[in-house]
């Protein structure tokens, strides 16, 4: 089974054909970083201008490197939601028409599904499995029952932990995108020089909470001679990646617990998302998953961030069950993959998402 | 030449397939949103009415603006992955040509056509041609009491800004055409320019930069006001 993955959704542009043999036949994607950049997040109007500039061309790239025509596939999955809604326009839009043009069947992906399915992808494992969502607009934690089936453990009633870490990396000084540029700073910093709050931490259920540390961070560098010194940066990004780690470790360790009473068949803890190039807490979630009985997994990282080999992976899990979408799909800017978790998900500055 | 055409770039939806001066199968239906559900279906459908395939089709064609930016985008990216997947030659129609299109010729004897686009701002799109639809003018972006500087003399106003401009003219006249492009008439004009080598890449039509806005601030805004099209 060949299915062709289309992703725009945010900030990436991309394209992959996978088989149902968990193999990544072609696959290009195209950030859109530098286009972005001068203004310190992503614009939704350049983004949607963009994706719909280069899509068709990065489509025809990822089946030439696939080495395949669109005869050859058995479906056509776009990312469908939730994300930028001019951005995920132009990809069901494009999905929709090479489905029809091709006499395939179209599958509408949810962004989230296809986050959650991924180590289905690198890795060989069963349902149900324990799953972290950290990325620039998520910060949740889910029981991923099986493909359409997601029970909401946790999620941030504030900021994301990608965004805390971009907005504390912009006060700072250190950059845009932040996460990196935190990592690498904190890498010299004095873990023993600043204090920050660890939100949640011992609180009841295992939802996030960031703003609280990020509004603690913005204290800190307003106290600090302006602009901060090196040695200043690399120890305000010691201090909230320790937190931010700390916080997180607190968390996903009642998730597992509550994981294991819930659905004790559960083996695995994994994570998704761009946080998950984060060392410490990879290191933070392998000691967990060792404490608690669960396996830690991380995919490489290029499929924790942004890409369509996850969506063409999601689109054959749904095909493998029968399932399709018709071509009157409406794109949705927001689209929560436990419609029964309670509401109140956060606005963050990538828009409102799930 | 089997013509298979699309627009999306208004506030109507439609598809077409033409054939030598005939309509095959046509759907059309004006709505403000929800182009990107209705596309496809009538693209689908009108290749069923028609009973042809994808192999059949010598020229696909799509409005390209200026026009809505969303709207635009849905048209486009339909339009480029149906060319993709189906080898398809793929022309692009200005959007105002193909409104004056609609113009009845018995509204444009010894008078100009003068079309006025919505672009959701203070100014329009507005374009001017002559009683046999050659253009006066490029596109230009104009707030509705400057209209007069482009139309001067007698008029026929078309396309969904009309009722904007029309209190502005004193020698104009209100076009009964919809206000709205239609896909059988994009793909006459579409197969003529094609016939011609006149046609546009299939690339939108924005004449505006894009609004340097992050949701829930705007950073800035910047407006391009005097940037010309075709
Ligand atoms: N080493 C790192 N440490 C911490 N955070 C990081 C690191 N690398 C990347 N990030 C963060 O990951 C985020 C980007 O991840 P990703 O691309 O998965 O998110 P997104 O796709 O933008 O958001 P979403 O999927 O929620 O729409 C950014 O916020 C970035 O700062
Ligand atoms: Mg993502």
């Amino acid at each position: 089974m060949l299915v062709l993955g289309i992703e725009s959704s945010c900030d990436e542009t991309a394209a992959a054909v996978v088989n149902d043999r968990r193999e990544i036949l072609g696959e290009v994607v195209l950030s859109q970083l530098d286009e972005h950049r001068p203004f310190g997040g992503v614009v939704p109007e350049i983004a949607a201008r963009s994706h719909l500039a280069h899509l068709d061309r990065l489509v025809a790239e990822a089946m030439r490197r696939a080495g395949l025509g669109f005869a050859d596939l058995d479906g056509v999955a776009a990312t469908g939601g939730p994300g930028l809604i001019g951005g995920v326009i132009v990809g069901v839009m494009t999905g929709k028409a090479i489905a029809l043009a091709s006499g395939k069947p179209f599958l509408a992906v949810n962004h989230l599904e296809g986050h959650a399915l991924t180590p289905r992808l690198t890795h060989d494992i069963g349902f149900p499995y324990l799953l972290l969502l950290a990325s620039g607009g998520h910060c949740q934690l889910l029981a991923v029952e099986g493909v359409g089936r997601y029970t909401r453990l946790g999620t941030t009633i504030d900021d994301a932990a990608g965004e805390a870490f971009d907005k504390v990396a912009k006060m700072a000084g250190l950059g845009y995108p932040g996460g990196p540029a935190v990592e690498k700073a904190a890498a010299g910093g004095d873990p023993a020089r600043f204090a920050l709050p660890r939100p949640m931490k011992g609180k009841p259920g295992c939802d996030f909470s960031f703003s609280g540390l990020k509004n603690a961070a913005r204290l800190l560098i307003e106290s600090l001679p302006q602009p901060l010194a090196e040695q200043d940066q690399a120890d305000v990004a010691r201090a909230f990646q320790d937190a931010v780690a700390d916080s997180m470790a607190d968390r996903v360790r009642r998730g597992a617990r509550e994981m294991k009473s819930r659905w004790p068949a559960a083996r695995h803890l994994v994570v998704a998302g761009g946080v998950a190039a984060n060392a410490a807490l990879r290191q933070v979630l392998l000691r967990i998953g060792n404490e608690t009985g669960l396996e830690f997994l991380a995919p490489p990282l290029k499929l924790c961030t942004d890409n369509a080999a996850m969506i063409a992976w999601a689109g054959i899990e749904r095909l493998r069950l029968g399932q399709s979408d018709d071509l009157s799909f409406a794109p949705r800017p927001r689209w929560p993959l436990d419609p029964n978790a309670r509401k109140g998900a956060p606005n963050t500055w990538k828009g409102a998402k799930a | 030449m089997i013509v298979l055409a699309m627009d999306s770039s208004t506030s109507a939806c439609s598809a077409a397939l033409w054939a030598e001066g005939k309509v095959l199968a046509r759907r059309l239906s004006p709505m403000a949103r929800g182009q990107s559900e209705a596309l496809m279906p009538m693209v689908a459908e009108v290749m069923a009415e028609a009973g042809l395939s994808f192999a059949d089709v010598g020229l696909l064609a799509v409005t390209v603006g200026p026009g809505a930016f969303t709207g635009l985008r849905i048209g486009l990216a339909a339009a480029r992955g149906l060319a993709l997947a189906g080898g398809l030659k793929l022309a692009g129609v200005a959007t105002p040509a193909a409104v004056a299109l609609g113009v009845p010729e018995g509204e444009r004897q010894g008078r100009n056509v003068l079309v006025a686009i919505d672009s959701r701002r203070d100014e329009l799109w507005l374009q001017l041609f002559d009683s046999a639809l050659k253009p006066l003018s490029p596109i230009r972006a104009l707030r509705p009491e400057q209209a007069g500087e482009l139309a001067a003399g007698p008029v026929v106003v078309a396309g969904d800004a009309a009722a904007l401009v029309l209190p502005h003219l004193p020698h104009a006249a209100a076009s009964a055409a919809p206000g709205h492009p239609d896909a059988a008439l994009v793909a006459e004009l579409a197969a003529e320019q094609w016939s011609r080598g006149e046609s546009l890449p299939p690339e939108p039509l924005y004449l505006r930069d894009a609004d340097v806005t992050l949701p829930g601030k705007t950073v800035s805004e910047k407006t391009v006001s005097e940037k010309t099209g075709p």
